[in-house]
């Protein structure tokens, strides 16, 4: 063995000893840096899960969006704007969408409703199979498919109908034909999905005009070419393609989880200050313990090596519990401390499980932003320590 | 786009590399201007005891910014996600003016503090501490570089727009065109940079062999410095060469795309993160290699002259192993596509 590393072992060694002969104070500042990690981790691990889970979803997601803006607000396009995109050569599909939110007075919640033609979608689209049961069929009989929250929310029992008010307030009855498949809770949990015609008959919209259409494209390079190619056709349009969305989506989450990172930073710095007074009040064994080690031989750079082993140790059990703590949050609870930070608030909440992901590239994030400033605050204060003078010792 | 754990944690991390330093500074200032060896003062003793710390803290510089240039690389990286035009770190890092020359003056800081630490290890060896005042001034010199760091980091972060979509009517589009600015270096020849790469590995493993054959028997110190020199400078062309080997070469045969050129996607797990070990063996290695000549002008001295001789002989073979692993790991998909035709 080279004599450094065989320094450094019986240093580690000796820094062991010193940190258990104090394991009261140790532990504690290391609950306390657990803590703190734990915060930070969970954030970095709910983002970094979020995100993976709506990338899942997003592949669902049509190509292209079309609305029609007027005063810079959303209005229903014509249905005869689809005519004007015909000769757009690219485009596989454009599928009519009534697309809006109904709330529903009993229990206070939001549910999506989704009327459209599903058999105009692409064979490659998911949402047909997602269906157990039946699909809406295209006429105007009340068939519905219902997602998991919205079936528990409506208590209907061993019923298969129920109705569902009309601006007008007179009733639209509706009849369960199928209901989404559990694995797709979280596109679907407050999801209503019925034909076109159901939809324009409970909205009350005009034969002529829908929420906004849906683009499916044969070749995926091409979504920006078509889509800069429709903005220009269609001037009173926004135009959203997925790869617009998806990067919305991860400048949000970002944004949020950098939010919530300096609102840690505050509770970071903290403990950095705690991490220092701690590092810097020298009890008198302490003084007379560094003394001894000088009188016997010990470097100023021996003891601040142990001190440099001792933080190392302290943070990095901390750092073990922290992100363990963090990991079962994520995924025993679902992050639940600081989901709604992240995900927004509503009634109802797809009941997601998310899985934590966790790379080295999140690891170093975390350690980074935690054991770094640690080992900062402390490196003062154990060089103070290391040059107590050895009469210390016999003082 | 500061508001992201990533910047923010760049920011927090160079806000600490700078207060390291900072304080390392002070010291410095103190040191030149009272620092009296011949003296038993209470603030001669005491200055001393600071050496030590400016030491430390620098070590610990070198640390953090050693795991910034990492984190900085994967930021870019999962920046390019969210900027147009941007497919990997490459895309991100040229979305505007700073990012590659923040990336560099972060490569030359890692070296200059590890140069200072080497001279500190030297000047620590002699109880006359002959560099003392060298080596203040030497660490007076690298505020400058942290600031600058500092500022382009600032600059870089500051000026990547995020390509979301605006609540606006108007459409908001990529350059989904480029995917990516193109290479970084387009245009240089491959095959006359892999001559150059292999032609100086040579060079500097013949020069390596040469400087400790030599070092066995007595040999003038001018012929000793002149190979140390020589040696650091193929070096200092082989880190250039190297680099851009791995950009136009090598990387597309670890991603086995010939149109992918990118010398930081090696880095990602997708690829094993042979990255991570390429880049760690030559930067270790061209740190010694090149540290072999940077002590040069102190090999004179009789107070560490036997600490140099010693040092050199450990560096240069440490960088030459560190050379080997490098060629060798850099070439294997490249010897693999070769040997069997591609997968």
């Amino acid at each position: 063995m080279t004599p450094i590393l065989e320094r450094h072992l019986n240093l580690l060694d000796y820094a062991l000893t010193s940190l258990w002969r104090r394991r009261l104070k140790n532990a504690g500042i290391m609950m306390v840096f657990a803590a703190v990690i734990f915060l930070v981790a969970s954030f970095q691990m709910l983002t970094r899960g979020l995100i993976d889970v709506s990338e899942k979803i997003l592949t669902e997601v049509p190509d292209i969006v079309i609305q029609k803006m007027s005063a810079g607000r959303q209005e229903a396009i014509p249905l005869d704007y689809r005519e004007r995109l015909d000769d757009i050569f690219g485009i596989l599909k454009v599928v009519p969408r009534i697309w809006g939110y109904y709330f529903d007075e009993t229990n206070g919640a939001n549910y999506t409703v989704m009327a459209l033609e599903l058999d105009a979608m692409p064979a490659s689209s998911q949402l047909g199979r997602a269906v157990i049961g039946e699909v809406p069929s295209n006429n105007l009989n009340g068939g519905i498919v219902l997602g998991q929250t919205v079936l528990g929310n409506l208590h209907l029992g061993g019923r298969r109908t129920f109705s569902l008010f009309r601006p007008d307030l007179s009733l639209k009855p509706l009849r369960v034909v199928g209901e989404f498949n559990p694995a797709t809770e979280i596109m679907t949990a407050d999801l209503i999905l019925m034909s076109l015609a159901d939809g324009r008959d409970l909205f009350d919209m005009p034969p002529e005009v829908v929420t906004d259409y849906c683009i499916y494209v044969a070749n995926p390079a091409e979504v920006g070419t078509i889509a800069r190619k429709i903005a220009a056709r269609l001037p009173d349009t926004r135009v959203l393609t997925k790869p617009q969305i998806q990067k919305t989506y991860q400048v949000i989450f970002g944004w949020r989880s950098g939010f919530a990172s300096i609102c840690l930073l505050t509770a970071l710095v903290a403990f950095a200050i705690l991490a220092w007074d701690k590092a810097s009040g020298l009890s008198p064994e302490e003084k007379r313990e560094i003394g001894i080690l000088k009188v016997i031989g010990w470097q100023t750079s021996d003891i601040l090596a142990l001190r440099f082993w001792e933080s190392l140790v302290v943070s990095g059990l901390a750092f073990l519990v922290g992100c363990l703590g963090a990991y079962g949050h994520v995924l025993f609870f679902s992050g639940s401390l600081f989901r709604p930070i992240l995900l927004g608030w509503s009634v109802i909440h797809p009941s997601l499980t998310i899985i934590p992901v966790i790379g080295g590239d999140d690891l170093l994030l975390i350690f980074t932003f935690t054991v770094v400033p640690y080992m900062a605050a402390t490196v003062i204060p154990a060089w103070r320590s290391s040059i107590v003078p050895p009469e210390a010792a016999i003082k | 786009m500061f508001l992201n754990p990533w910047s923010l944690n760049l920011t927090l991390c160079a806000v600490i590399v700078l207060f390291l330093v900072g304080t390392a500074a002070k010291t410095a200032v103190r040191v030149l201007l009272y620092w009296d060896p011949s003296s038993d003062s209470n603030r001669q003793i005491r200055l001393e005891a600071e050496t030590w710390l400016s030491a430390t803290l620098v070590e610990y510089a070198l640390l953090i910014q050693v795991l910034t240039l990492l984190l900085f690389v994967i930021a870019a990286d999962r920046f390019s996600q969210m900027i147009s035009g941007a497919m990997c770190a490459t895309g991100t890092l040229t979305a505007n003016a700073y990012g590659i020359p923040d990336l560099l003056i972060k490569l030359v800081g890692s070296f200059l503090y590890g140069f200072w630490i080497l001279f500190h290890r030297i000047d620590i060896s002699s109880e006359r501490y002959p560099l003392v005042r060298f080596k203040f001034i030497f660490l007076l010199g690298l505020v400058p570089v942290i600031l600058v760091d500092m500022v382009l980091q600032t600059l870089f972060l500051a000026n990547l727009k995020p390509d979301i979509i605006t609540s606006c009517c108007s459409v908001v589009f990529g350059d989904e065109g480029g995917g990516g600015r193109g290479n970084l270096l387009t245009g240089s020849d491959p095959q006359a940079t892999l001559i150059a790469f292999y032609g100086l590995a040579g060079a500097i493993i013949m020069t390596g062999i040469c400087f400790l054959w030599q070092t066995l028997g007595k040999v003038r110190r001018l012929v000793t410095g002149g190979l140390s020199g020589i040696f650091s400078l193929e070096w200092a062309g082989f880190l250039v060469v190297s680099l851009a080997a791995i950009t136009t070469v090598f990387s597309s045969y670890i991603y086995a795309m010939p149109y992918h050129h990118c010398p930081f996607c090696i880095i990602k797990s997708e690829y094993g993160c042979i990255g991570i070990f390429i880049y760690a063996a030559l930067l270790a290695g061209a740190f010694f290699g090149l540290s072999v000549g940077v002590v040069e002008p102190f090999a004179g001295m009789d107070d560490v002259a036997q600490t140099i001789r010693r040092y050199r002989r450990g560096a240069v073979l440490l960088s030459l192993v560190l050379l080997i692993i490098f060629t060798g790991l850099s070439s294997y998909h490249l010897l693999l596509y070769r040997l069997t035709g591609g997968a």
